[in-house]
C-alpha cells in the first residue's frame, strides 16, 4: 500500500522536492521558520494509489455522483479530512484555497512549469477542491505541457506532478518586496511594491502599485525611508468561486495601502529571509489585519 | 487647466428673446447662467415668492460657504418665473484649489450629518416652528406684525441654510455609495445600489400610508364610502358632516391633515393653499384608494424592506474577502446613504413644506388685514404683492388700495404662463462634471436628456427597474390627477412630495425632469413601480391615452399604440 498521507507545509514530509515538487518543498521549508498560510500537498503517489485516472480530463466535472463511488469517493474523503484540518488551522469554517501544481521535475530555482498548469484560486468546499486538484493534474497532459517536457528531455510521465492546496489568505494588502533594489542594485534598502487586495494586480502589472523603501540598517519599528503613493485604479479580490479584478473605491485610490509600521515589518521580513537564504530575495507577502503572511520567496534574479 | 477655455474666453451671453425681455440690474448678472429648475419650479410663481427666494439665496450662501464650495446659487424672479443662477464664489483660477477644500469639508460632512440632523438641526427646526405657532397673527399690533414679518424672513433664511447643510451631504452620500457599489460589485445593473437603500419609508411615504389607512376605514361604513365616492371633491367634507360615521371619519381625516397637510400642490408656492386649507387633492386620492380594497401598502413596504435586506446580505457575502478598508468604506457609505435617502424626503416635510406653510399663514394674516381694510378683494391676493409691499401692508394695518396692482400682476403671470421660459445669461461650458458633488447633482437633476434616435421611443434616466405596459395619462397639475385610473401610467413634468399618493395608483411613472436621486425616483423605489425620469420631452412626445411600455431598467418608454 502506497502512502496516502497528505503532508502539510512545514512538516518533514513536505520538505522533500522529490515527493511534493519544488514549489511546495520550498514553501514547506519556509513554513518551518516563517508564517506561511497553511496548506497540504497531494503527492503523485497518492493519485496512483487511489487508482485515479489522471489522464482523463475533468473526471469530476458535471457529475456529482463521481464523488460517491470508487476512487472518486476515496479521494474526496481524503480531501475532506485534510480540509477539515485546514478549517481548524485557519479558524475559518470554509476557508478558500488556492489549488496549484508543484512539479517534481522543477528544481525550484530554475525554469518553472507552473505557467503551463492550471491554477485555481479561492476554491471553497470539498468537492470543488477535489475537482480542482484533478483538473490541475490533467493540465499536465495538455499538448502544450507534453511538448514542453519532451523538448526539454523531461520525463514524459505524469507521475512528476504534485498538487498543493493552500489557504488563500483574503488579503487586505499584498506586496512584493526586494531585499536589494532590482533596478539600481542598491543593497542597503528593501523596495516594496504594494496594492490593496490579493497579489495578482501587483504581480501582473495591471496597476502601478505604491512603492515604499525601508532602510535595512535600521532596527527601529518605523524605518520607512521613502514612499511613492500611486493612483491605484484596480485591485484583485477573492469572490465566491474565484477571484476578480475590481475598481479601487475612489477614496482609497490615493491612500497609501501600508502605514509605516506595516511597511517596516515587510522590510524586516525581507531582511530575515535574505539572511536565512544567504542571497538577495524577492518576497511575496500579504497582510490580513495585522498579521503578515509569507507567500513566496525567490532569489532576486536581475542583480548583476 | 483647460487650454481651450482660457484661449477662447467665456462663451457669449444668450440672446434675449423679444417675448421675454429682461434688464439686468447688475451687469455681472448677465455672466451667470440663469435657468428654470424644472424639478422644483416648472411654472410661474407669485411675487410673494421673492420672500422664499431671498431666504433661499441667503441659505445657499451660508451653507455652501460653510462647506467652502466654490459655487453659489442665486435666484431672480424673471418675467414671473423662478430663475436660478449658478455663479462662482471664487475667481476661475482658484476653482480647483477651492474644490479641493470643499471635498475635504464634504467628506467630514458625510460623516457628521446624521448626528447633526438628529441632535442639532431637527431640534432647531422644531424651535422655529414653535415660534410661528406661538405668534398671535390676528391680535398683533401693526408694529409687532411688521417685526414678526422681519424675524420670519431671518428665520426662513436660517432654515434654508439648514436645508442645504443637510441636503448637500445627504445627496452626496447617496451618490458616493452608488459609486463605491459600482466600483466594488460592478456596474452591469445601473440601479442595483439603490435596492440597498429602499424600504425604509420616510415622512412622504408615511403620509401616503396614513391616507391608505383612512381609505380602509372609509370602506367599513357605507355612509362614509358614499360621501367620498358620490360627491365632487369640494362637497365631500359637507357630505361627511351629514352622518355620525362621517363625522367620526372627519376627526381622523383632520388629524391626518394636521400632521401631513402642510403641503401644497405646487412646490413651496406661498400663494398656493395647503391641503389643510383645501383638501381636494387628498380627497381625490381617497376616492381612488377605496377602489383598491385588496391592496396592502404596508405589506408592499415590508416586501421592499425584505428585498433590501436580501440585497445587503448578498453584497456583504460578495465582499467578505475584500480588503477591510474597502468593506469599511462600503459600510460607512451604506449607512450614510440610507440616512440620506430618508432625509432627502423627510427634509421636505420639515423644511420645504412645514416652514413654507408657516410663512404662508403669516402672509395670509397680513392678507386678512388688507381684506378687512378693503384694499384687496380676496385675502389670497396678498401673494401678488412684493415682499416690500407686504411689509408696508403690515405696517399700515392693511390700508392702501392694492386692487389695481393685484390685477396687473395676475395678468402678467397669465401672459408669461403661456410662454416657455428660455435659459438666460451665459451658459456654462459643455461637459459632465467630474467632481463628487457635481456628479451627485447630475443624479438628482438628471443628465441632459438624449434623443433616443428611434421613432416612438422616449429615453430618460433609469429610475426603478421593471417593465409595465399601460395607458399613458399626461397629468400636469394635481388638480388634473382625477383622470389617473388604477394601472394607468403617470406621465408628468415633475413630481414633488405632494404627488406621492398617486404612486399608489399608477403602475409606472415617467417625468420630464429629474435623475436617479430625484424625489420621483426615490418614491418610485419605495412604491416599487417602474420609473423613467428626466426624459426632457415625455409630456409632449407621449400623447394622453396612448398605450406605452415603460422600461425602468433601460430608462426607455416605447409608444405601442
Amino acid at each position: 500500500m502506497a502512502n496516502l498521507e497528505f503532508p502539510w507545509l512545514g512538516e518533514q514530509g513536505a520538505h522533500d522536492a522529490r515527493s511534493v515538487g519544488g514549489k511546495a518543498a520550498n514553501l514547506s521549508l519556509l513554513a518551518a521558520d516563517f508564517r506561511v498560510p497553511p496548506g497540504f500537498c497531494i503527492p503523485p503517489t497518492a493519485f496512483e494509489a487511489l487508482d485515479l485516472d489522471v489522464s482523463a480530463p475533468n473526471p469530476g466535472t458535471g457529475d456529482a455522483s463521481y464523488w460517491d463511488t470508487g476512487a472518486g469517493e476515496r479521494f474526496a474523503a481524503l480531501i475532506g479530512a485534510a480540509y477539515s484540518d485546514l478549517a481548524g488551522k485557519t479558524g475559518t469554517p470554509e476557508p478558500g484555497v488556492a489549488v496549484r501544481s508543484s512539479g517534481i521535475d522543477e528544481d525550484g530555482q530554475s525554469a518553472s512549469l507552473a505557467g503551463l498548469h492550471d491554477t485555481f484560486l479561492n476554491v471553497v468546499g470539498v468537492h470543488p477542491i477535489a475537482d480542482a486538484a484533478l483538473k490541475c493534474l490533467a493540465s499536465a497532459f495538455t499538448d502544450r505541457a507534453v511538448a514542453y517536457r519532451r523538448d526539454r528531455g523531461i520525463d514524459e510521465r505524469a507521475a512528476g506532478l504534485a498538487v498543493l492546496v493552500q489557504h488563500l489568505v483574503p488579503a487586505d494588502v499584498s506586496a512584493v518586496a526586494f531585499s536589494a533594489d532590482p533596478v539600481t542594485g542598491d543593497r542597503s534598502q528593501v523596495v516594496i511594491n504594494a496594492n490593496w487586495g490579493l497579489g495578482e494586480s501587483v504581480a501582473s502589472g495591471t496597476v502601478t502599485p505604491d512603492t515604499f523603501t525601508v532602510s535595512k540598517a535600521s532596527k527601529a519599528s518605523k524605518a520607512l525611508s521613502g514612499t511613492a503613493v500611486s493612483d491605484k485604479a484596480v485591485m484583485t479580490v477573492p469572490v465566491p468561486g474565484g477571484v476578480k479584478e475590481v475598481n479601487v473605491p475612489k477614496m482609497m485610490r490615493s491612500m497609501p495601502c501600508l502605514n509605516e509600521g506595516k511597511a517596516t515589518e515587510i522590510g524586516q521580513l525581507a531582511v530575515a529571509l535574505e539572511q536565512h537564504m544567504g542571497y538577495p530575495v524577492d518576497v511575496e507577502c500579504a497582510f490580513m489585519g495585522d498579521v503578515l503572511y509569507l507567500l513566496q520567496c525567490r532569489p532576486v534574479t536581475t542583480l548583476g | 487647466m483647460d487650454d481651450t477655455q482660457t484661449a477662447g474666453g467665456p462663451p457669449p451671453p444668450l440672446p434675449i428673446p423679444d417675448n421675454f425681455p429682461v434688464t439686468w440690474e447688475n451687469p455681472a448678472d448677465e455672466m451667470a447662467f440663469w435657468h428654470i429648475d424644472p424639478v422644483h419650479f416648472p411654472t410661474t410663481v407669485t411675487p410673494a415668492m421673492e420672500i422664499f427666494g431671498d431666504a433661499f439665496t441667503k441659505g445657499v450662501d451660508r451653507s455652501l460657504g460653510a462647506y467652502e464650495m466654490p459655487i453659489r446659487l442665486q435666484h431672480r424672479r424673471i418675467n414671473t418665473y423662478f430663475y436660478m443662477g449658478n455663479t462662482l464664489a471664487v475667481p476661475p483660477d482658484q476653482l480647483e484649489a477651492q474644490g479641493a477644500k470643499a471635498e475635504a469639508r464634504l467628506k467630514e460632512a458625510v460623516g457628521a450629518f446624521p448626528d447633526r440632523w438628529d441632535n442639532e438641526w431637527l431640534p432647531e427646526v422644531k424651535e422655529h416652528i414653535a415660534f410661528w405657532d406661538g405668534f398671535d397673527l390676528a391680535g398683533a399690533s401693526p408694529e409687532a406684525l411688521a417685526a414678526h414679518y422681519d424675524e420670519t424672513r431671518e428665520r426662513l433664511a436660517r432654515l434654508w441654510d439648514i436645508h442645504f447643510l443637510l441636503e448637500v451631504p445627504a445627496i452626496l452620500s447617496m451618490s458616493l455609495f452608488d459609486e463605491v457599489y459600482k466600483d466594488l460589485l460592478g456596474d452591469e445593473d445601473k440601479l442595483a445600489s439603490f435596492k440597498l437603500l429602499q424600504g425604509f419609508g420616510n415622512k412622504t411615504v408615511e403620509g401616503g400610508h396614513v391616507l391608505w389607512g383612512l381609505s380602509k376605514q372609509a370602506l367599513k361604513s357605507d355612509a362614509v364610502k358614499s360621501a367620498i365616492q358620490d360627491h365632487p371633491n369640494g362637497e365631500v367634507v359637507a357630505a361627511l358632516e351629514a352622518s355620525e360615521d362621517g363625522r367620526g371619519f372627519l376627526v381622523e381625516f383632520k388629524k391626518y391633515l394636521a400632521e401631513f397637510g402642510q403641503r401644497t400642490d405646487v412646490f413651496c408656492e406661498l400663494g398656493a393653499p395647503s391641503w389643510e386649507e383645501d383638501p381636494s387633492t387628498p380627497i381625490s386620492n381617497l376616492k381612488d384608494f377605496i377602489t383598491q380594497p385588496d391592496r396592502d401598502v404596508e405589506a408592499e413596504l415590508a416586501h421592499n424592506a425584505a428585498e433590501r435586506d436580501e440585497a445587503i446580505a448578498d453584497a456583504r457575502a460578495q465582499l467578505a474577502g475584500y480588503p477591510q478598508a474597502a468593506r469599511d468604506q462600503f459600510e460607512f457609505l451604506l449607512s450614510r446613504a440610507q440616512f440620506g435617502t430618508r432625509m432627502h424626503e423627510d427634509h421636505n416635510y420639515w423644511i420645504d413644506q412645514m416652514t413654507s406653510d408657516k410663512v404662508r399663514r403669516m402672509v395670509l394674516g397680513i392678507g386678512n388685514r388688507l381684506l378687512a381694510a378693503g384694499s384687496v378683494e380676496d385675502a389670497n391676493d396678498v401673494f401678488y404683492l412684493t415682499p416690500d409691499e407686504i411689509r408696508e401692508a403690515a405696517v399700515s394695518n392693511g390700508t392702501g388700495d392694492r386692487r389695481t396692482t393685484v390685477t396687473e400682476r395676475k395678468a402678467e403671470m397669465e401672459h408669461f404662463g403661456a410662454i416657455q421660459p428660455p435659459p438666460m445669461g451665459t451658459p456654462p461650458p459643455d461637459g459632465e462634471p467630474t467632481d463628487p458633488m457635481g456628479m451627485a447633482m447630475v443624479k438628482f437633476f438628471g443628465a441632459r436628456p438624449q434623443e433616443s434616435g428611434q421613432s416612438g421611443v422616449v429615453s430618460g434616466n433609469a429610475g426603478f427597474p421593471g417593465k409595465v405596459t399601460g395607458t399613458a395619462r399626461i397629468i400636469r397639475t394635481l388638480a388634473d390627477a382625477d383622470r389617473l385610473g388604477q394601472g394607468d401610467i403617470l406621465v408628468t413634468t415633475t413630481t414633488m412630495p405632494a404627488w406621492t399618493p398617486l404612486f399608489g395608483t399608477a403602475s409606472a411613472v415617467v417625468t420630464d425632469a429629474g435623475g436617479v436621486l430625484s424625489h420621483c425616483a426615490i418614491v418610485a423605489r419605495e412604491y416599487g413601480i417602474p420609473a423613467v425620469v428626466g426624459t426632457g420631452n415625455g409630456t409632449t412626445a407621449i400623447k394622453d391615452g396612448q398605450t406605452i411600455e415603460v422600461d425602468g431598467s433601460a430608462g426607455e418608454v416605447r409608444v405601442l399604440a
